[in-house]
């Protein structure tokens, strides 16, 4: 079923390494990040080479991590302290420059940790948690200008506004593409998987981003010939998952695993490292300031605290997002000591329940030794959602 | 026996293999064993003996559940199950008001919420952490050098709750340690236990909501002091099974082999 | 009955004596004479507290026995009446504000408000039941920290006084910290409250900015409107109109308990032989955050009166109670979590100084130009809250003034900002000061235990 397109992606991200390599031999430099609301357009727009930096799953690395950043940090932090100790990644080696920005504050602490122990360049995006404030806008900018700033002068050059402008349009279709995908992914009839589309968003953390987007036209392109319109429905004897909570990054592929072995099907994501950071974004200028309040203006990453519930703009798309792709319950997945994520466990379990979706928590680490106990949870799940007992009377 | 309809469910857990057979919506044999290494053997050997108790042959059985977590080998079922899916079934057959299960088991702690037909409407199970499973109040049995069996009537002489704060394993029998350091009485800090995972207990289980009745299975179920623990805590009603609650899987599994081969699935 | 069963008792030797020190001044006008003081901890306070009067060794926080020391006595006095107090306040029209660690309270004050951190919140619930024993205390304070966990999550560090709001009967009108670096539970632990039973809290954030926050003139100048827009919703609960002015006053008021503090530490630090116990210590050092008994004004007139007294003993070489001789002085770092004092003191060593709190103490407050400004400025400086150099920095001087011989970092089970970066700052206190340092993790909140308590005591003795 697998896409053409998805084995030439496969292949340039094999190539990708030493093409950055190259590309740094000729004097180019990669700012490797992480967060939530840094504008990957000005890095691109500077001529610097973006790299999102972060993967999962591999729990020696966390251990390593460890003895840097403490036991009591979220093991997605722990692996990316760990990247560096090891510096074994082609991409963490190949980093000049690193960004983070203060959305949660274990990566904040985690970007601190960096620069203390591996002597890293580290560049830190301030983020307001009163977000909502029109004096949180102006104090958001302000960072982005002071974060451009500095950016500027490991480029070695002043930004460009034409070039920005380009750029936001770039970025603009390749997160319309990455959207429209979904779609696909949730049809009827589909052939492509939630999986291999959560790849393929993964691909885009590395790969350059006009050929990605041209990739990314290209798996449309596909799809819309093989598929057709794409139309969203459940079909019987499907159990629709949702996945949400905390980030599943490249490599963290126990629980998804899990799930399609037990016959689940996933079919949508709000996650930080799936199609949350790419809805709803609107630059509304050719400005840093426009940059500042499009990001901004997204649904927030869990991190950010909304104070009243009926304002809550995260549980609001989580709601239309379970609609839109018909999804019949929610596996809402919490990393050990991620408190943005854990903390609103019970909350959403609460508010969803009202609307009569049920919500499984999966509170997990990367080691593998809760793999059956996970996998008998999420299977128990299946069964209750495939509600295969029906119409059975009791005996 | 011409034309006996048996249904068997088979439950392969960590400590033990119970089987348990079904003629008629009745329960006509049983077998609880010991689990040893081999799943698949374990398996069979629980089915053979349970028939043998039950006065069948293996022909009569018509459909085969297996569940617990030696389901994934057992080729001779003919589905495999979640034993949460089972024990809400099988606790339904015995207790049909049964709205929530709390199973405290050797390894793992579960609570299952079901309706009126005993589907499962929710569920949540302990992660990682060892309260309110046996093998918790095996090491403060060690700490009190008594067997598991006494804790339970050990706490019911207790004259007064003595704050226990920790339900991990490793802190809790340190600071039990250190209370009995203090010269405190055994029993107060055994009810205190009881009570720090009792509450510990209510507290995972609140995401499910515990209404009554509740059915209370597992190996800690045979705790007379966890069982008065959880419903002062919980301040709910325990049911008292009319079967050995450890069976309560394995009914399930058979009650869900006959429905399957009725709807000749 | 437990072995729980040592009573303090206050002599009646020292009572002519303490008769003749200061009255205690309240916010509200009103004042407690040294009479009213002594019958209260002599009659009153036993039979409604058996649990504060027990003075069992692992009890962490049971009551100083130097008695010579007024403030000490007042001290006691004041956490007592907590609930008394609060409760008057809030008959007066006063609302109470719940806060969190290693913050200022001016603005809180500022506005009319009281404002109570988790700790003290925790005693005001506390002080609601009459006539529990300690471990009838500790019960129910573990019964109650549960519930929170369940509304929570089991990973909370500590509570921060959730069970206390939303399950118990603590009247807070408004939850309002800052989200300080020092704590990343800050801003979802406020969160958590808005699904909870009590849909009367108003719920507030000061948001306060990170990486180098204090050198930039836009973060100071968002704080401040945090802390304008904090003032306006204290106003509408108040219905009154905070004014610049009286921003100013109240800086000044608490610019005046912060020096006092200092000046106090100065004395304590430079004594031969400690002045005091490590309690006492604490306790008086904290007093300088204006937070402690709820009433800025009480805490004032104690901290005053205790100056002249640290000073005499100071000038007389006098030893605090407890305290053996030549102890090892031990800096503590790291958050939410004390040692046993007392048991330090046992094994022949004392705390000298915690960076929680001391912080924002050591922070004075500009008093000329735009109070908002002044006040954002010195808040985002806070030494606690700045890159691990700079925090590291500050926190070797406050060692080498206070003369420690070992750094103690401690953190709660479950604190992700803090125990992040526990090793990166003990790294850098031990290059830049040679110290001996040691970092503990503490099991479980709230309650102090003997594996804690063991590896502090390992590490005393190490250093003997
Ligand atoms: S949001 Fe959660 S998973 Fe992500 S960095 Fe923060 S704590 Fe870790
Ligand atoms: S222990 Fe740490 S995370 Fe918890 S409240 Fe204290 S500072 Fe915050």
């Amino acid at each position: 079923m697998a896409l053409k397109t998805l084995e030439i992606i496969k292949k340039r991200l094999e190539e990708r390494p030493k093409e950055i390599e190259k590309a740094r031999r000729e004097g180019q430099k990669v700012v490797g990040w992480q967060g939530y609301n840094i504008p990957e357009e000005i890095i691109y727009a500077l001529g610097l080479i973006p790299v999102r930096i972060g993967v999962g799953g591999d729990d020696r690395m966390v251990e390593i991590g460890a003895r840097y950043i403490s036991t009591k940090n979220c093991v997605f932090v722990r692996e990316t302290v760990g990247l560096f100790a090891e510096n074994n990644d082609p991409y963490v080696q190949n980093t000049d420059i690193l960004a983070f920005d203060a959305t949660c504050l274990q990566t904040y602490r985690t970007a601190e940790i960096i620069q203390y122990y591996f002597n890293k360049e580290v560049l830190i995006l301030g983020v307001p948690r009163n977000f909502y404030w029109p004096e949180a806008k102006v104090y958001f900018t302000k960072e982005v200008e002071y974060f451009t700033r500095r950016l500027e002068k490991q480029a070695g050059k002043k930004l460009n506004y034409q070039i920005l402008a380009d750029t936001i349009g770039l970025y603009d279709r390749i997160r319309n593409a990455i959207v429209t995908i979904y779609t696909y992914q949730a049809a009827a009839g589909n052939y492509l998987s939630w999986e291999e589309t959560y790849d393929l968003i993964h691909a885009g953390y590395y790969l350059d981003r006009r050929e990605y987007l041209s990739l990314l036209e290209q798996v449309l392109a596909e799809l819309r010939e093989k598929q057709g319109q794409p139309f969203i429905e459940a079909v019987e004897g499907e159990a629709r998952i949702f996945l949400s909570g905390s980030v599943l990054p490249p490599g963290d592929k126990k629980l998804i695993k899990i799930i399609q072995e037990v016959g689940g099907r996933i079919v949508g994501d709000d996650l930080w490292s799936g199609l949350i950071p790419y809805l709803d974004v609107k630059i509304p200028e050719n400005s840093l300031q426009g940059l500042a309040v499009g990001y901004l203006n997204r649904t927030p990453h869990g991190a950010l605290p909304y104070l009243d519930l009926d304002t809550d703009r995260r549980i609001k798309r989580l709601k239309e997002l379970i609609q839109t792709f018909k999804a019949q319950g929610v596996i809402y997945h919490t990393l050990r000591y991620c408190d943005p994520y854990t903390f609103k466990a019970k909350e959403t379990k609460d508010i969803l329940q009202k609307e009569g979706i049920p919500l499984l928590e999966i509170h997990t680490e990367y080691a593998g030794s809760d793999f059956e106990a996970i996998r008998t949870r999420v299977e128990a799940f299946v069964e209750m959602l495939k509600n295969r007992y029906d119409e059975e009377v009791a005996v | 026996m011409a034309n006996v309809s048996a249904f068997a469910g088979v439950d392969v857990g960590s400590l033990g293999t119970k089987t348990v057979i079904l003629v008629d919506g009745e329960i006509a044999g049983y077998s609880i064993l010991r689990t040893g290494i081999n799943t698949e053997e374990n398996g069979l050997h629980g089915l053979e003996t349970a028939l043998e108790n039950a006065g069948l042959k293996r022909e009569d059985l018509k459909y085969i559940v297996a569940t617990g977590y030696g389901r994934i080998s057992a080729p001779y079922a003919d589905k495999t199950v979640t034993e949460i899916t089972c024990h809400a079934k099988g606790a339904h057959y015995l207790h049909p008001q049964t709205r929530t299960i709390i199973d405290m088991g050797g390894q793992d702690c579960k609570a299952i919420r079901l309706d009126e037909d005993g589907n499962v409407t929710d569920f949540a199970m302990n992660d990682k952490c060892a309260a309110g499973t046996g093998r918790f109040l095996e090491v403060m049995a060690n700490v009190f050098k008594v067997s598991l069996d006494e804790l339970g009537p050990l706490s019911l002489r207790a004259t007064e709750v003595l704050p226990v704060s920790s339900t991990c394993t490793v802190f809790a029998e340190s600071e039990t340690v250190s209370l009995l350091a203090r010269g405190e009485r055994p029993e107060n800090i055994i009810i205190g236990i009881h009570h720090a995972i009792a509450n510990r207990v209510g507290g995972m289980f609140s995401r499910v909501g515990i209404e009554s009745d509740v059915f209370f299975s597992g190996g800690v179920a045979k705790n007379i002091g966890m069982r008065k623990a959880l419903e002062d805590v919980l301040k709910v009603k325990i049911v008292e099974p009319k079967k050995d609650p450890q069976l309560v899987g394995a009914i399930g599994a058979a009650v869900i082999a006959q429905n399957s081969w009725k709807r000749g699935r | 009955m437990s072995v729980s069963g040592n009573v303090f008792r206050y002599p009646e030797e020292i009572r002519d004596d303490f008769l003749q020190t200061a009255d205690i001044q309240f916010r509200d006008g009103s004042k407690a004479s040294p009479a009213e003081v002594w019958h209260y901890l002599t009659e009153i306070g036993p039979k409604k507290y058996p649990h504060i009067y027990d003075y069992s060794n692992y009890y962490g926080r049971k009551i100083s026995g130097d008695v010579t020391l007024p403030f000490s006595l007042k001290h006691n006095y004041l956490i007592m009446t907590m609930d008394e107090r609060m409760t008057k306040a809030k008959q007066n029209g006063i609302p109470v504000v719940f806060v969190q660690g290693g913050q200022s309270v001016d603005p809180y004050y500022a506005a009319g408000a009281i404002a109570l951190r988790p700790a003290s919140v925790g005693i005001w619930a506390s002080c609601q039941h009459e006539g529990l024993n300690l471990n009838q205390e500790e019960v129910r304070r573990a019964n109650q920290k549960e519930k929170a966990y369940r509304a929570i999550s089991f990973e909370v560090c500590q509570s921060a006084g959730y069970e206390n709001i939303q399950e118990g009967t603590v009247p807070v009108d408004m939850i309002a910290p800052y989200s300080c670096l020092r704590c990343s539970d800050v801003s979802y632990g406020l969160e958590a409250h808005r699904h909870g039973k009590r849909k009367d809290v108003k719920l507030f954030l000061a948001d306060y900015p990170l990486d180098h926050q204090k050198d930039k003139e836009w973060a100071i100048t968002y704080f401040a409107e945090n802390i304008r827009r904090l003032i306006e919703s204290i106003d509408e609960l108040t219905g009154g109109k905070t004014t610049a002015e009286d921003l100013r006053k109240e800086i000044k008021l608490h610019n005046e308990g912060r020096r006092l503090a200092m000046e106090i530490a100065d004395l304590w630090w430079s004594a031969e032989v400690p002045p005091t116990n490590g309690k006492d210590r604490r306790d008086l050092f904290q007093m300088g955050g204006m937070e402690l008994h709820g009433d800025p004004e009480a805490s004032l007139s104690l901290l005053r009166e205790a100056k002249g007294y640290i000073a005499e003993r100071v000038k007389k070489g006098q030893k605090g109670f407890g305290v053996s001789d030549n102890p090892v002085r031990i800096f503590v770092c790291g958050s939410c979590v004390f040692p046993n004092e007392y048991r330090i003191e046992e094994v022949g060593g004392i705390v000298v100084g915690n960076d929680n709190h001391w912080s924002d103490i050591t922070t004075i407050v500009e008093e000329d130009g735009d109070p908002f400004y002044n006040l954002a400025k010195a808040v985002l400086s806070y030494p606690y809250e700045q890159s691990i150099k700079e925090r590291a920095k500050w926190t070797v001087e406050q060692i080498k003034r206070s003369r420690a011989d070992g750094v103690l970092f401690l953190y709660n089970w479950g604190c992700n900002t803090q125990s992040a970066v526990a090793r990166a700052l003990v790294d850098e206190i031990k290059r830049e000061s040679g110290v001996p340092t040691l970092i503990i993790e503490h099991e479980q909140q709230g309650t102090q235990s003997e594996q804690l308590q063991n590896r502090v005591n390992a590490f005393v003795e190490m250093l003997k």
